[in-house]
């Protein structure tokens, strides 16, 4: 297998970008993508495209891909992995470099999620990860999927709903510098504990915002790195894991099994363990989750997550700080979008250009977790070329 | 004119009766829950009956109702599916009132189940008629018109508001052409005032007006403790329409599912497109989700519910046998959502259950309890209700109803 490096990254803004159609996302991130090559990069060294999108908007997906971003050329493809699809579309471009086939591949990641209203949307996309006949019809709408995990959480672990309101005022407190950001301002404990309750025990300020954006990645072959620059990010693991689909199904609610299992394969890639994580982005779609996050990608031992943030752990400046860019929960969740843009925010912590630096970041790990709790995507990138 | 003039066929004899009411509402006057329609109300009502009976002797069902949901499509089906009863039992829906409900039960041969269902007042109620019990014998019937309240085939409701009308020239011309020789000992199908004015001794309140009102007069009568060797006459009314029938001496085995009124709980829906449904899912989960029937693997015995095709335990692709599955349910998790949902009514509860010793849990919705009212841990049992309707199909399935002290005791 070759090694891969990571050789650009770019994004968009990340919010409710009703003046902007997917035509018009789609080349905004490449470019910034492109331009972010340090020795210049041809758009005609790409040798095949990957393009993760939950929900098609507008239409085909890989031909608005080829079509916006003038890749008519090469072989596009649509990725679709829930949540999970961002960190699936760089694990899929890596294999395609890995296996010799590619030298050069763009990833893509992308979702409109305001595209149409909420109200007529809603049940297109509760269709998608939900079984029609049996949990469909339950109203178990995404974040209940979550929620029946942590209330179980909440019931084993001595974690509160305090712990879950630090992480939303830790990742609000991250995402004020990040420019890309969809919610730049800063939360108190009181207001997270007194928000509207949306699905228990999820207030509003525990949960991401509903976001459009896209987000995009340039992998090379390490054959060719030299080329494009001379401070490459390395990926050094991916992972993939998945679970049974309906909750009745899962035996232990406590844990993401996908996750362990993704963090699993990722780190043996690697050759790294938790322990080497000098910085984490991870799927906080909803703050619970990060706390059951900690523990299933070893950060902590099971059911001590609560303490990991209440010490400040995992805040900038803490021994393992997770979400410096804001998180899902801060910067904004567009689903296709929120892997890639996981490993834009790495790319740039490993190069020391982040907006909210991790000081001495070497190792770096992302985190996806969706399709009800069903799947799991983890990225290990890495300033060193690796064994 | 009357029954009694001109049949004589042999008496049926009532074995059990059932009876259920909504939690919803005032005491004698109950709401449906928002996952309650006449066919959940039928379901409820004919397994209080059957708790006494071999659902193997039921050979016929009879519903009564003016209120079910369906004019086209099946009600039938998920009423027997709910119940538990083969599919190739006989069952008619019956459009009438309480009349309507002492004709299927004085013409009933052995092994039939009559069900009244009514939603407003909602309550329903159910009487097996077997080969023990108490006979009823039909004494007396008229049908006449009165229509001061009508309802369309669209559902359209029209109201003459003559209540001294109805009750001069409907009740009081019809009973006059009955046989009065006999004192009425309960009266069906009429408001209080009017039912006093007919019973010989204080009538006891009914909780319904339409077809199960007939039911559960039968259910408080044969609760009474009636004289011995005594015989006695239950009225039921229908605007103008009348139906006499006497009641014999014997034990009639009574199982009422009633709770302790609560209010209805406030709700808020969300405007926006409605559920769809794929009737092909529809069908082929129909007979698990109506029946809570799981599939047991024949080579590990490892339960999967829903039914799959490729065994949770061992991989085993083989055939599985169907086994019903236990009802009573403990919480092992559960979620109240809040935000408005299109097609639903905001909040809600979900909550994953484990069922019995069986090692299958169920994700399904709290019912007969207001919503966040319930914990990891609760326990309770699986009830017959109405999930969603989708693009008009009234999808049923099962839902959570939690333990009560509230339980009437018959």
């Amino acid at each position: 297998m070759r090694r891969v490096a990571m050789v650009g990254a770019g994004m968009t803004q990340f919010g409710e970008l009703f003046h902007l159609g997917i035509k018009d996302m789609l080349p905004m991130a490449v470019g910034e993508a492109v331009a972010s090559v340090d020795k210049g990069f041809d758009r005609g060294d790409i040798g095949a495209a990957w393009f993760g999108e939950l929900v098609s908007t507008d239409g085909f997906a890989s031909g608005i891909l080829a079509d916006s971003c003038g890749l008519l050329d090469i072989p596009v493809s649509h990725l679709e992995n829930a949540c999970a699809t961002g960190n699936d579309a760089v694990r899929h471009g890596v294999m395609a470099i890995a296996s010799g086939m590619y030298d050069v591949v763009l990833v893509v990641g992308a979702d409109k999620v305001r595209e149409t209203s909420t109200r007529t949307t809603f049940w297109d996309w509760m269709g998608m990860t939900r079984d029609s006949a049996w949990d469909f019809p339950l109203g178990l709408v995404a974040p209940a999927n979550f929620a029946l995990h942590v209330n179980r959480y909440l019931h084993e672990s001595p974690a509160t709903r305090e712990h879950m309101a630090m992480v939303a005022v830790k990742n609000h407190r991250h995402g004020v510098s990040n420019p890309k950001a969809q919610l730049r301002f800063e939360i108190t404990i009181e207001q997270v504990l007194n928000a509207p309750m949306v699905v228990e025990p999820f207030g509003l300020f525990d949960c991401t915002p509903q976001s459009d954006g896209a987000a995009a990645v340039i992998l090379v072959a390490e054959d060719v790195v030299d080329r494009y620059t001379d401070r490459p990010v390395w990926v050094r693991g991916v992972g993939l894991g998945v679970d049974r689909v309906m909750h009745a199904h899962k035996r232990d609610m406590t844990t993401f099994p996908p996750t362990v299992k993704a963090a699993k394969q990722a780190y043996a890639m690697a050759g790294v363990g938790p322990g080497d994580i000098d910085v984490a982005e991870c799927h906080d779609c909803f703050t619970g989750v990060e706390l059951i996050n900690y523990e299933d990608l070893g950060f902590c031992e099971r059911f001590g997550a609560h303490k990991l943030v209440e010490a400040g752990e995992t805040s900038v400046g803490g021994r393992i700080p997770v979400n410096p860019s804001g998180g899902l929960k801060a910067k904004g969740h567009p689903p296709g979008a929120t892997g890639v843009a996981q490993c834009v925010e790495l790319f740039e912590q490993l190069r020391g250009d982040a907006s909210n630096q991790v000081d001495g970041a070497r190792v770096a790990l992302a985190h996806n977790i969706g399709g009800p709790t069903a799947v799991s995507a983890v990225t290990i990138l890495g300033t060193a070329r690796g064994g | 004119m009357t029954r009694s003039n001109t049949t004589a066929g042999p008496d049926s004899m009532i074995t059990a009766v059932g009876t259920y009411l909504p939690p919803w509402g005032a005491a004698r006057r109950r709401t449906p829950g928002l996952d309650e329609d006449a066919v959940t109300l039928c379901v409820a009502a004919g397994l209080a009956a059957l708790r006494s009976v071999d659902p193997a002797d039921v050979g016929r069902v009879v519903l009564v109702s003016r209120d079910l949901p369906l004019i086209e499509g099946s009600n039938s089906a998920a009423v027997l599916a709910g119940l538990g009863l083969r599919a190739d039992t006989e069952i008619c829906e019956v459009i009438g009132g309480a009349p309507a409900v002492l004709d299927a039960l004085t013409g009933a041969a052995p092994g039939t189940l009559v069900i009244g269902a009514d939603t407003s007042p909602a309550g329903a109620a159910a009487a097996y008629c077997g080969t023990s019990g108490a006979a009823l014998t039909a004494s007396g019937r008229i049908t006449r018109s009165m229509p001061v309240v009508t309802r369309d085939a669209f559902g359209r409701r029209a109201d003459y508001a003559d209540p001294r009308l109805v009750r001069v020239r409907g009740l009081g011309a019809s009973l006059d052409q009955l046989d009065r020789s006999v004192p009425i000992a309960a009266a069906a199908g009429l408001a209080g005032r009017d039912a006093k004015s007919v019973c010989a001794t204080e009538p006891r309140d009914l909780p319904t007006e339409g077809p199960s009102a007939a039911l559960f007069a039968l259910a408080t009568l044969a609760e009474l403790g009636r004289p011995a060797g005594q015989m006695q006459r239950l009225l039921a009314v229908e605007q103008a329409t009348l139906g006499l029938a006497d009641l014999g001496p014997g034990e009639i085995n009574v199982q009422r599912d009633e709770r302790a009124p609560r209010p209805v709980p406030s709700g808020t829906t969300a405007p926006g497109s409605e559920m769809s449904i794929s009737l092909a899912a529809y069908e082929r989960a129909f007979d698990a989700k109506l029946r809570l029937v799981a599939a047991r693997c024949r080579r590990c015995g490892t339960l999967a519910y829903p039914h799959r095709y490729r065994c949770l335990g061992c991989g085993s692709e083989d055939p599985t046998d169907a086994v019903a599955l236990p009802r009573d349910a403990e919480i092992y998790t559960l979620s109240t959502i809040h935000v408005p949902v299109p097609g639903l009514v905001s909040p809600y509860t979900i909550v994953v259950a484990e069922l019995g010793d069986s090692g299958v849990r169920v994700t399904v919705r709290l019912t007969g309890a207001a919503a966040g009212s319930v914990g990891i841990g609760d326990r309770g049992r699986l009830v017959f209700r109405l999930v969603a309707v989708r693009s008009g199909v009234p999808d049923y399935g099962y839902a959570f109803l939690p333990d009560d002290d509230t339980e009437v005791t018959a």
